[in-house]
């Protein structure tokens, strides 16, 4: 069900939108998976079911009811403040919730939205992405390995030349391929893309850049990155 | 012709860990033989679709992907950006002439595209 604030503000829907429908045919339709915006719908859907009943119901009868002042009401009702914990519990009493839905929604309160994580997510994998590149210097002695005459393109030589695990190098591999600073076009020939007389001080400021760029195209930005 | 899944890639953060596992649960051999080092599964059956694993960056989860088989990586690649797909790793020749490239679909969920070497 489309969270009746991202339609208001005309944001798009969050991702768990279908998902959270299909969650929902195995919960009890009570308890369906919420976001912070939960409780608030919650509230929307009982005064609008008061108000059909009697045309008359107002707001301050609503607030009334829960014991609460009519603006501070509307003001969580307008998605302006979120309603805190112990108003949860004792209005989700007046509602005739019992203690364990009543839980289910202050937890909710508690999860970053949907949106917000997937963007807390693409910050933390390219913060891990540029950690990795400018702290392991597997991804430096590959591309160096790779410039030498007579290499062989055999990570189980390479691992073993550098002291280091096959799992090592291929995770370093995979992220020298993914930061397009090697590329594999054709069988056993690897091309550093880094410029014929780069030295790995030059490697790690041009590395960072990239995925400083990369991580731009998401939408994030490190503090200092251009 | 069609696009096969032709594999499945078991992304793990503790491969050898998953390797046993999976061997010791359902008697699959995984042999890491070749220049690569992959830890390719053969289930020992014809039946389905043989796997390999591959170790997980620190920040990612552990995952599964499919390869699919195609006749042409870079077109099918072009094809899937115009769809919403983004490139993750390009179109990438494998030390034993596999071509191989991963994608994310418009969901965010990691795929590959595969083409077996072609013998001359």
């Amino acid at each position: 069900m489309p969270s009746a604030e991202c339609l208001r503000r005309g944001r798009p829907l969050p991702r768990f939108a279908s998902e959270s429908h299909c969650l929902a045919s195995h919960l009890p339709v009570s308890i369906r998976p919420m976001s912070e915006s939960r409780f608030r719908e919650r509230l929307e859907t009982e005064f609008r079911a008061r108000r059909e009943k009697n045309p008359r119901y107002s707001l301050r009868a609503f607030a009334a009811f829960l014991g609460v002042d009519h603006s501070t009401l509307s003001q969580i009702l307008r998605g302006v403040r979120r309603p805190p914990v112990r108003a949860v519990r004792a209005w989700g009493r007046k509602l005739g919730m019992g203690p364990e839905e009543v839980a289910v929604y202050i937890a909710a309160g508690h999860l970053a939205d949907p949106s917000s994580s997937e963007r807390m997510e693409q910050l933390r994998h390219w913060t891990a992405e540029a950690m990795a590149v400018i702290s392991d210097r597997a991804h430096w002695r590959i591309l160096e390995f790779s410039r030498m005459p007579g290499f062989t393109p055999d990570c189980r030589r390479i691992a073993a030349e550098l002291s280091l695990s096959v799992d090592e190098i291929n995770l370093a591999l995979g992220r020298l391929l993914r930061l397009r600073l090697l590329e594999l076009n054709q069988p056993g020939k690897w091309k550093a893309l880094i410029g014929p007389g780069t030295g790995e001080p030059e490697f790690r400021k041009l590395a960072l850049k990239r995925v400083q760029q990369m991580a731009a195209e998401d939408h994030v930005r490190f503090v200092g990155g251009r | 012709m069609g696009d096969p899944v032709v594999q499945f890639q078991i992304i793990s953060k503790a491969p050898e860990e998953t390797a046993k596992f999976y061997s010791s649960l359902f008697g699959w051999r995984v042999s890491a033989n070749n220049p690569l080092g992959y830890r390719q599964i053969l289930t020992g059956t014809a039946d389905g679709i043989q796997g390999g694993i591959w170790p997980a960056p620190p920040q990612s989860p552990n995952f599964v992907q499919l390869f699919m088989a195609v006749d042409d990586v870079k077109a099918c690649i072009a094809k899937a950006e115009k769809l919403g797909a983004k490139l993750v790793i390009p179109a990438t020749v494998l030390p034993e002439g596999d071509e191989m490239a991963v994608m994310h679909d418009p969901q965010g969920m990691s795929f590959a595209l595969w083409r077996r070497k072609v013998s001359i």
